[in-house]
């Protein structure tokens, strides 16, 4: 109990302090630059070294820029037109195409509103007259791609998802078999030819069905109620769902073998949801974390699995653009979960 | 009556006894550097009701875990109902009850269910279910109340209930861990008949109690003390450890500090509270050469009744623990 008082407040002001109200930056910039000029690498430096970007790839064409957003490579994408800089020389009017992931609406309003705060000042700089006419200037033409209304929702639902199974499956299920040491029923069954793993199948099974109703029920609520619109695949949803359950349901075995009460395994549960979900990217986007955080939020196993939901359901991206994250939150999860079976298989009920 | 005080009795490989329910040879467990159980070694015969004593933390649970096969043993071993309680785990399970002081019951079931289930566990055919399920509940004195909710018994029918679920598949050996705790004489007088009967049909009773009157009840005792036995016997060879001794009894206003007082006198070995009475040992010394009455009354206490009393169960727990240089 004194560890979690004491682990509490200094969660909190990590999350306060570092995530809440800070601009998000280091947004993945990728940069189609057809023009390969000194005015095209100004505009480049420019987003970079304003700090909001970072350089994540020059794709060679409009499929190759597709494809890296389609993964979620570059959330935020600049189109260079051939012809940019001759455009600059004679002072007249171009443009720069700006393509917006608009999946999680928390960073695309961003990125979209320091674009036009950099374009803007490249305008000055580029046409230094002030000129007389609106038609001089570099016009950003903004294409936000997925979820063009940029509406929280959609970027909220599919995130539920995920969360729920999280908050059902690990909480309930430590609560349960807590339940059972507290009563003694747990010891009773292990001294019956019953074996662990029958055991712990037969407590799961329930909760995993339960976890499963609760998600159709978000899903379809969310897409019937919402109008949240699904552009993906069942087949990916709900492989990286029961693949990111095993991580909870490990992590809700881990939870009651280290609990001797079930208000403890409440706060144990609690103490563990808090981090994963200020910084997994659920309430708050990755991008706004420090670096030091930023790299800290891989070792989070919702992480992942949220940039599957988001992705699937919005850009319908698949296996091949998710294989990284389904990778990661893989090995997290068969890794946290037989974890979870080994030690439970160690460890009696006290 | 035989005293282990060397811990390595008995560790030597033993053939397995067919009369035994329980043989164990240096059996100990430590958990980091504390040895909750000390190699202990003992045997229990089938039929009997073996008593295990000793006070809390002394490592009663542990031994029974370790036997029924929860938990590992650190080093030594044992066999159950002629089955390696490391080897052959499963046999040993197949063929235990188990029965701990929380009764284990699944409250939100009904008496019906809780029976049910626990058939289920041990695999039990329909017939023989219906047959122990008639059984059980008659014995348990439940019959009527099927349907209703565990958590609305009683705490003597869950402790009857408890070991109907611990017996439902017939085993021929059933652990009892502080079975009777918590639960009104009355009740408890109950259990025991109950016991008596189980083993009358020749199933081997391993019960651990606090109660000294229910060890009385026991055809054999061990004492495990800070994870060693001290002392094992029939009740009767226990208590003949004292034969010997004169245990005065007395009936003195302030116990606690006649007890302080008692410390000093050159003759008594063990004082202690008995109850509101206190006890005393003056060892092979008479009642009158120690005068114990006038000694208190010196000092100020006022004792208004002095006998001299058979030595009980009690008595001899205190003496061993007191020859360990502990208190129970």
């Amino acid at each position: 109990m004194i560890r979690i008082m004491l682990i509490m407040p200094v969660m909190m002001l990590i999350v306060f302090g570092y995530v809440v109200g800070s601009d998000i930056r280091n947004l993945k910039l990728a940069v189609l630059d057809s023009d390969h000029s000194p005015q095209s690498q100004r505009v480049v430096d420019a987003f970079v070294h304003s700090g909001y970007f970072v350089l994540a790839g020059e794709p060679d064409s409009e499929t190759a820029l597709k494809k890296m957003m389609d993964g979620g490579k570059a959330v935020i994408a600049l189109e260079i037109p051939k012809g940019f800089s001759d455009a600059i020389r004679e002072k007249r009017p171009t443009q720069i195409g700006i393509v917006i992931d608009g999946s999680d609406s928390r960073s695309s309003g961003q990125a979209n509103g320091y674009a036009g705060g950099i374009i803007n000042d490249l305008n000055s700089e580029f046409y230094p007259r002030p000129s007389a006419t609106q038609a001089g200037g570099v016009n950003a033409q903004v294409r936000v791609l997925y979820n063009p209304t940029m509406r929280n929702i959609n970027t909220m639902v599919p995130a539920l998802l995920a969360f729920i199974l999280l908050m059902s499956t690990s909480n309930v299920m430590s609560q349960a078999i807590v339940r059972e040491r507290e009563r003694g029923t747990l010891e009773q069954l292990f001294v019956t030819p019953i074996g662990r793993t029958d055991y712990l199948l037969g407590k799961l099974l329930p909760y995993v069905g339960i976890a499963a109703i609760q998600v159709v029920i978000v899903f379809v609520i969310g897409i019937l109620w919402f109008q949240v619109p699904f552009h993906g695949s069942l087949i990916v949803i709900a492989s990286g769902l029961m693949l990111f359950m095993l991580s909870a349901l490990g992590i809700g075995m881990l939870v009651s073998l280290i609990s001797t009460n079930r208000q403890q395994a409440q706060q144990t549960s609690q103490l563990m949801q808090m981090p994963q979900m200020m910084l997994s990217g659920f309430m708050f986007p990755v991008e706004a974390f420090p670096t030091w955080l930023y790299y800290l939020t891989y070792l989070i196993p919702l992480r992942y699995i949220l940039v599957i939901v988001r992705s699937n359901f919005m850009k319908g991206s698949s296996f091949s653009e998710l294989w990284f994250q389904f990778v990661a939150m893989g090995a997290f999860s068969v890794g946290i979960f037989f974890l979870g079976l080994s030690r439970f298989h160690k460890r009696l009920a006290d | 009556m035989r005293f282990p005080w060397s811990k390595s009795t008995q560790v030597a490989e033993q053939p397995t006894d067919d009369s035994l329910a329980i043989d164990v040879r240096g059996l100990r467990k430590t958990f980091g550097d504390f040895a909750a159980v000390d190699s202990i070694s003992f045997t229990v015969k089938r039929g009997e009701i073996f008593g295990f004593l000793g006070p809390n933390g002394s490592g009663k649970s542990t031994t029974i875990r370790m036997l029924c096969g929860t938990i590992a043993p650190t080093s030594g071993g044992a066999s159950v109902m002629g089955y390696d309680i490391d080897a052959q785990a499963e046999q040993v399970r197949l063929n235990i009850g188990y029965m701990s002081q929380k009764f284990s019951l699944f409250e939100d079931l009904t008496v019906d269910e809780n029976l049910r289930f626990y058939a289920g566990v041990y695999g039990l055919t329909d017939e023989k279910f219906r047959e122990r399920r008639t059984y059980i509940l008659r014995m348990a004195d439940l019959e009527g109340r099927e349907g209703e909710l565990t958590k609305n018994l009683s705490v003597g029918w869950k402790q009857r209930l408890a070991l109907g679920c611990a017996t439902i598949h017939e085993p021929k050996l059933i652990f009892l861990d502080e079975p009777t705790s918590g639960v009104d004489p009355n009740a408890r007088r109950q259990f025991w008949e109950l016991l008596y009967d189980l083993a009358s049909q020749g199933v081997t009773l391993f019960v651990t109690t606090h109660y000294m009157d229910e060890a009385t009840h026991c055809n054999r005792l061990a004492f495990i003390y800070r994870g060693t036995i001290i002392a094992q016997g029939t009740p009767q060879e226990i208590k003949s450890e004292l034969a010997a001794d004169t245990i005065v009894q007395l009936e003195v206003a302030d116990g606690e500090s006649a007890l302080a007082a008692l410390g000093e006198h050159p003759l008594v070995t063990e004082a202690y509270m008995q109850g509101a009475l206190v006890n005393a040992n003056v060892g092979e010394h008479s009642a009158d050469e120690a005068a114990l009455p006038a000694f208190l009354a010196e000092r100020g206490f006022d004792v208004t009744h002095a006998e001299i009393v058979e030595p009980t169960l009690e008595d001899a727990f205190v003496h061993l623990v007191g020859l360990q240089g502990g208190r129970a």
